[in-house]
């Protein structure tokens, strides 16, 4: 049952704002309404309401400067974020202000309520008094909610996520997923369709980078017999295969671009025709799209069409790295020892402290499936009942401790596996820190342009921003260096 | 005209039939209002104003279940154009068609 509370809907759309009331009001809570910012302010000091429902786009200021504000006026409402997918970084940027969660339009009441309902807990355990964990040696494990099953991790990036596939998968929209490899960009796809409406119908996929260009035509639209040479019968292709379900298009940046023209058509009115046959067939497919490239930066280069692009890009969701998810990387680490434990019939129960920092420490430039690979290689050679330090990998057991908040430890001594003398062109160094100075010399070199800098190491502009953030606040950037 | 969007089939059994239909109201002044402003800015090229009338028309529009008018909105908020204006005004005369329907569904005959 809902306790009642009170709650500021700070909203400037009438139909929107009408809404949260009706659904809020129905809930139980009581209700007032603010269609500015200023009048959120002057509202949430004279009412003081539990809990503020904030859209982030409003006429007189935009709402994260209202949440700095009241933070700052010492308001201890909850804050939680109402923003349209498309605006991910600025909800991940509410919550590193202080919000304390978001919800994705459009929303329904029970989200709402559940939203709104675990921003209230999470704040009132957050105040308790803190109690001695039930039981310490056994491994921790937060696994996704839901049918996200697959995805393990709670930080606010993956909490993101999760939010934004459960909000749009019930809808037709076209999803855009974009991530370092091995980042789980399948898994989001096959998450969003097994939470959609189509469920109980085909989820498709194909690699469009792993399929020689000559057959892709024919893997997408199905070809019929005398097509070409080698077609000796009828194939369906992936379109049709995916006909009341979910069509995904992994490596989409790798797509060429005379097929891109054809998928464009295909998009735009579902209908198709197999290559050899001028007849042509409609379907009812959901398109949801990967790549590890930045799309943006693809369509300026003209390597992507920017109308294909327009149409495929309806519901942006990116997945962090693992360097960027916090503990994350532990908790997955433990999942995958439990499970490489069992299928090795090995003893193995979790990771010694030591062990844990070195995972910790390691940047992850293959994300989650160098996890994999890593505590597998552990899981195979080794039987214990703790992993120490020893039993890590090369090259994780180089990782320098860096707890990324703090300033950066001095090294650690090389271990004798690595004290041969560095190749005398390059200076041997933590991956982390590596990237650190490069990025800060394509800045430098762009004259603070993040979005040239960005083009020179082919990573997203928002990638940079965040990098900087981060190491601004560790103090671990050049003096005088500003942008 | 594109075929009416189905509104409000999401929030049939989460509001109570006048709560349906006030909010349908609220939709239509909304969308009369907010597209009436889009072309207005399209016609000044005025891209700011643009973009924040189609910021509150996407919103409306995912709110009611009008796909195609959010998406439509979303793409002009996306990369401002007074070009976007034509496809919103299709979709939101569609959208209008569509809230006679869904009132016609809710209220009791």
């Amino acid at each position: 049952m809902t306790t009642p509370v009170r709650v500021l809907v700070v909203e400037d759309q009438p139909t929107q704002a009408e809404l949260a009331r009706l659904f809020l009001s129905s809930l139980g809570h009581d209700v007032r309404i603010a269609a500015t910012a200023g009048a959120a302010f002057a509202a949430a000091q004279d009412w003081h309401p539990d809990a503020l429902l904030l859209d982030i786009e409003l006429p007189d200021y935009d709402g994260l400067a209202l949440l700095k504000q009241l933070k700052q006026a010492g308001s201890d409402a909850v804050i939680v974020v109402v923003t349209a997918s498309a605006s991910m970084e600025l909800a991940k940027q509410a919550i590193r202000d202080g919000a304390e969660d978001f919800v994705v339009k459009p929303y329904n009441r029970d989200r709402l309520a559940v939203t709104l309902s675990n921003a209230l807990e999470r704040r009132a355990l957050e105040r308790a008094p803190a109690q001695p964990p039930a039981s310490p040696s056994r491994p921790r494990t937060e696994a996704a909610p839901g049918n996200l099953s697959g995805f393990v991790g709670a930080s606010p990036a993956m909490r993101a996520v999760y939010d934004v596939l459960k909000g749009v998968a019930p809808s037709k929209a076209s999803v855009f997923i974009t991530g370092e490899s091995g980042t789980g960009k399948e898994l989001a796809a096959e998450a969003l369709h097994r939470l959609s409406p189509r469920a109980p119908l085909s989820f498709i996929a194909l690699n469009c980078g792993a399929i020689p260009r000559d057959l892709l035509e024919s893997e997408v639209f199905g070809h019929v017999k005398g097509a070409f040479t080698g077609a000796t019968s009828d194939r369906t292709g992936a379109a049709k295969l995916a006909d009341g379900g979910t069509l995904f298009l992994d490596e989409i940046g790798e797509m060429p671009l005379d097929m891109q023209v054809k998928l464009l058509r295909f998009v735009q009115t579902g209908t198709f025709s197999p290559v050899g046959s001028s007849k042509a067939e409609k379907v009812d497919v959901r398109f949801v799209c990967a790549t590890n490239r930045d799309p943006h930066l693809e369509v300026q280069a003209g390597r992507f069409r920017e109308d294909l692009f327009y149409r495929l890009y309806v519901v942006p969701v990116e997945l962090p790295p693992l360097r960027e998810r916090g503990d994350d990387v532990l908790l997955i680490a433990r999942q995958f020892l439990a499970q490489f434990s069992r299928e090795e019939r090995k003893h193995f129960k979790g990771f010694s402290p030591e062990a844990e920092a070195l995972i910790r420490a390691y940047p992850w430039p293959g994300n989650v499936r160098q996890l994999q690979n890593v505590v597998r290689n552990i899981a195979v050679l080794h039987d214990a009942p703790v992993v120490g330090p020893a039993m890590i990998p090369a090259p994780v057991n180089r990782a320098a401790p860096l707890p990324p908040l703090d300033p950066p430890a001095p090294s650690l001594a090389p271990s004798p596996a690595i004290a041969a003398p560095p190749p005398a062109d390059i200076e041997i160094m933590p991956l982390a820190e590596m990237e650190r100075r490069l990025v800060i010399a394509a800045v430098t070199h762009t004259a603070g342009d993040i979005y040239r800098a960005a083009a020179l190491l082919e990573i997203s502009p928002s990638t940079i921003y965040r990098r900087l953030a981060i190491w601004k606040k560790a103090g671990q950037l050049p003096p005088g260096f500003a942008v | 005209m594109p075929a009416p969007p189905l509104l409000a089939a999401d929030l049939i059994g989460e509001l109570p039939a006048h709560d349906l239909l006030h909010i349908l109201a609220l939709f239509r002044t909304d969308l009369h209002r907010l597209t009436a402003a889009i072309e207005a800015a399209a016609a000044a090229a005025d891209l700011p104003a643009l973009r924040r009338a189609a910021h509150g028309l996407a919103g409306a529009a995912g709110s009611l279940g009008a796909a195609d008018l959010e998406a439509a909105c979303r793409r002009a908020m996306a990369a401002p154009s007074p070009a976007h204006a034509p496809e919103i005004r299709t979709l939101a005369d569609a959208a209008d068609q569509g809230i006679d329907d869904a009132i016609a569904r809710i209220t009791p005959q």
